[in-house]
């Protein structure tokens, strides 16, 4: 099923806007979850993981997974398929992976968000789940950058399936 | 994931390589395609290891269990 283009830029638009957002979105619970494993004053600790609470549940995991959904319609609904081209695919793959990472992660942020409204965190508290944070979102962050890079190269190269796809069009085009 | 609008060809023009001839076989995969592949694996492997020296961060249940972002948005509304 093809899109019309009119419907196809308007999921495209919902895409780019998703996808960047969740960048940006990331990026600044990167610089939180930083503040809050360095930080030496408590009250400062406190609201880094409140916030950073509200950003995962709020921000980053709706628009990861409106990203996801967007993505997987444009790719369905365009001629560029889902599995005929490598790039498409191992964005879907990318994607699909840091939405599972993220919501995996739900739980140390649950945790520290919880124990932050709670009491009142020490540098010494909760040590392994806020340096976990603090890589999971940089890593989130390269991977999201690695993805981002891929839609614009769009490097070459077919899957054996989308060589055959291409091979059947060709032969009902050429009778 | 597909973003069809840009100066890239037709997706349906893509022959891997520029090679435009009838080809019988399919094409071989991509040299991009094989060090990503590499990267991730060795990815893998590295975090592997790193969990089971007991280096990794552990698993993903620490003690507290798990706290559902309402307790957060209560108190931030108790705040107000």
């Amino acid at each position: 099923m093809t899109m019309s283009p009119r419907l196809r830029k308007l999921v495209l638009t919902m895409h780019i806007t998703a996808s960047v957002g969740w960048i940006g979105a990331d990026a600044g619970f990167l610089a939180l979850a930083v503040a809050g494993l360095t930080s030496p004053e408590a009250q400062l600790v406190r609201a880094t993981y409140l916030a950073m609470g509200l950003i995962a549940w709020f921000v980053i995991i709706p628009l990861s997974l409106a990203s996801l959904l967007t993505g997987l319609v444009l790719s369905l609904g365009t001629k560029w398929g889902l599995f005929r081209h490598y790039w498409v695919l191992v964005k879907f793959l990318i994607a699909s992976f840091a939405t599972t990472v993220l919501l995996v992660h739900t739980q140390p942020i649950g945790l520290l968000a919880g124990a932050a409204a709670e009491t009142t965190l020490s540098s010494a508290d909760l040590r392994e789940p806020r340096l976990q944070l603090v890589v999971a979102a940089g890593a989130g962050l390269l991977v999201l950058l690695v993805n981002t890079t891929l839609a614009v190269y769009k490097p070459r190269g077919l899957t054996p399936y989308g060589w055959r796809k291409q091979q059947e069009q060709r032969k009902v085009s050429q009778p | 994931m597909a973003d069809p609008v840009s100066d890239h060809p037709h997706p349906e023009s893509d022959t891997d390589a520029g090679v435009k001839s009838e080809r019988r076989s399919p094409p071989s995969t991509p040299r991009w395609v094989k060090v990503f592949a590499i990267i991730v694996l060795a990815l893998v492997v590295l975090l592997v290891i790193l969990h089971l020296t007991g280096r990794g961060f552990g698993g993903h249940a620490p003690s507290g269990g798990y706290t559902p972002p309402s307790i957060v948005i209560a108190y931030i509304v108790q705040q107000l």
